[in-house]
């Protein structure tokens, strides 16, 4: 709709009337069609074999002629001094490099470009020095919040911080979420707390849910006295700090297990329970503010689902109606619940549309799914899977 | 028992575009895609730099910078909405520009201290014909840096990395006789530009 009305725009444009004026109707098409093609001429940006049709017009049409050298002025001028006129035909790529002032069409090394762009303000997380593989998941997920706050750093987004984003919580309440969310894991690898007030290693006794509801109010509370800008600042570093611990670094230490918000898990699972909880409040900052956030790269996604998965079957127990479980691309299939009786029913969910919905994000009916067999058996996963959500 | 799938699931299974996931990689701050980004796109963005600036150095540094907005700024690139070829290439030309701009000042600057102080002749700029070519290359590429968005592309596309129309078309998503029309209507604006008179702020001094 809008291509065509700029087609014909164009047309309209009075530009060419007088030009076209004295032609008889079988010059036309070819007139037409020429003139169409005389920017691209200009540019060197013809498909082979359109200037057979262009210069024997250019020959007998005096506005057409007028009109190409005007255009291809026009290039040349573009082009600067230094370079003579444009070539006929494409230029790859590789020789546009060399149009001017004989740069070499190799490509100069990486090192120097990255290098610099590299020591500027963002940290590589993927390949952070001594990051073990179980909080790589984790630096991906701070470095990308990161990325996406930087983008409220502008002069013109400076109520940005103020947008809406989950409960009742705005941008700058939901990092001050995560600062308290972190805070368990770090002051069980001996971190010290960065807010005062009633900080401790949630863990597990039955009222940890509260606890970690009451120091959530309490962080947030705290953090709306100050600038937004600086509870960015103590969340990064209380991430920071997390991944320079020797439980981020080293396998062995991190296969210790320990009790957490009520979950007694390895703390190398504890690290990645960190990286769902970073990624999906990121996903809910960049739907508040209208950017895609894309999903954890692939080995990092999966981790999740690995773990969610693990949850899931823990919490079905080992009573539940069997369903086999699984996730589009994946290699594995898992048996949910009893082991003893036949597979009542087959599930099949997406690995983003499932870590959404164990993080409460899809109600258990609303969730993309394949779905076959016993309707119950079904809902009762996906139900335990939502209920899960404890971000 | 079969599994049916939805059409939401199906369509998010379809493998993302390359662009997609570089992109992906680079938010999680994974440097290789950063590395891979400057091996697919770096010829390119030295080229437009290099072809604005008629510098290898700046050429340099306005790869760097751009580069560096890649890495420390991935969400300023949005895959729905272009390409990172058009986007790296429009990101580099605009830095360009800048630079020439801003050297035309300082030289203008200089040449203003050179006459107050009765001494050195200017030294730089060759002969006048070379300084007005100058000029008007600075003028149109000014004025390319303006073109709106849907034009910019196709031009960065056929001038810059050297596509015919027809591949720019198919790089764009967008009909053939699109791309021709705003070929055209890129280039009649820049052609006028011509005729009006030099940006007052790169007026020669003295």
């Amino acid at each position: 709709m809008t291509r065509d009305h700029e087609h014909d725009h164009d047309h309209e444009d009075g530009y060419e009337d007088g030009l076209e004026d004295g032609y008889e109707d079988g010059h036309d098409q070819e007139h037409e069609g020429v003139r169409e093609l005389l920017a691209a001429w200009a540019f060197g940006a013809l498909q082979p074999g359109d200037e057979r049709m262009v210069r024997p017009h250019l020959a007998e049409c005096a506005g057409c002629a007028a009109e190409a050298a005007r255009l291809r002025e026009t290039v040349r001028l573009l082009d600067g001094p230094s370079s003579g006129v444009q070539p006929e035909g494409a230029p790859s790529e590789d020789s546009a490099v060399s149009l001017n002032g004989n740069a070499p069409a190799r490509l100069p090394e990486a090192g120097g470009v990255l290098a610099l762009a590299l020591r500027s303000r963002r940290p590589a997380a993927a390949s952070a020095p001594g990051i073990a593989p179980h909080a790589a998941p984790y630096a991906a997920a701070v470095s990308a919040l990161q990325a996406l706050l930087r983008e409220l750093d502008g002069d013109d987004r400076h109520s940005a911080w103020g947008t809406p984003v989950v409960h009742d919580w705005d941008v700058h309440d939901t990092v001050a979420h995560l600062l308290a969310a972190d805070e368990p894991l770090a002051l069980r690898l001996g971190l010290d707390p960065c807010v005062p007030g009633t900080a401790s290693p949630i863990g597990e006794d039955a009222g940890w849910a509260d606890a970690w509801a009451v120091r959530t109010g309490e962080v947030i509370a705290h953090e709306r006295r100050r600038e937004a800008r600086e509870t960015v600042a103590v969340w990064a570093a209380q991430a920071a700090a997390l991944l320079a611990t020797p439980e981020a670094r080293d396998p062995e230490l991190a296969s210790i297990a320990t009790t957490l918000m009520g979950a007694r898990l390895p703390v190398a699972d504890h690290f990645t329970v960190r990286a769902f909880e970073v990624w999906i409040h990121t996903d809910d900052i960049g739907r508040a503010l209208g950017l895609a956030v894309p999903p954890p790269p692939e080995p990092h996604l999966w981790r999740l689902v690995h773990l969610a998965v693990r949850i899931l079957g823990t919490a079905l127990g080992p009573d539940a109606p069997p369903v086999l479980f699984a996730v589009s691309g994946g290699a594995e299939e898992w048996v949910l619940g009893s082991e003893d009786e036949p597979v009542q029913a087959e599930l099949v969910l997406d690995p983003v549309d499932f870590c959404l919905l164990v993080g409460g994000r899809y109600a258990p009916d609303e969730v993309p799914r394949g779905e076959a067999g016993d309707r119950e058996a079904a809902r009762n996963v996906l139900e335990r899977a939502a209920s899960l959500a404890w971000l | 028992m079969p599994v049916e799938s939805t059409p939401d699931r199906t369509v998010r299974s379809v493998r993302p575009p390359a662009d997609a996931e570089l992109h992906r990689r680079l938010v999680y701050g994974d440097e290789s895609a950063l590395a891979e980004a400057y091996t697919a796109y770096g010829g390119l963005v030295r080229a437009v730099a290099a072809r604005v600036t008629h510098s290898t150095a700046a050429a340099e540094d306005v790869a760097q910078e751009v580069f560096a907005q890649l890495w420390t700024r991935p969400y300023a690139f949005d895959a729905r909405r272009g390409s990172l070829r058009t986007w790296l290439s429009m990101l580099a030309h605009r830095r360009a520009v800048d630079w020439v701009r801003s050297e035309a000042r300082h030289r203008k600057d200089a040449r203003a201290d050179d006459s107050a102080l009765h001494a050195i002749p200017d030294a730089s700029p060759g002969p006048d014909e070379t300084v007005v070519h100058r000029e008007r290359s600075l003028q149109l590429h000014t004025a390319l840096a303006e073109l709106p968005q849907p034009q910019r592309e196709v031009v960065h596309l056929a001038y810059f990395a050297g596509r015919t129309y027809r591949q720019a078309a198919v790089e764009l998503g967008i009909p053939e006789g699109t791309a021709k029309t705003r070929l055209r209507t890129a280039l009649r604006t820049l052609a006028e530009t011509l005729a009006e008179p030099p940006d007052p702020a790169l007026e020669r001094g003295a």
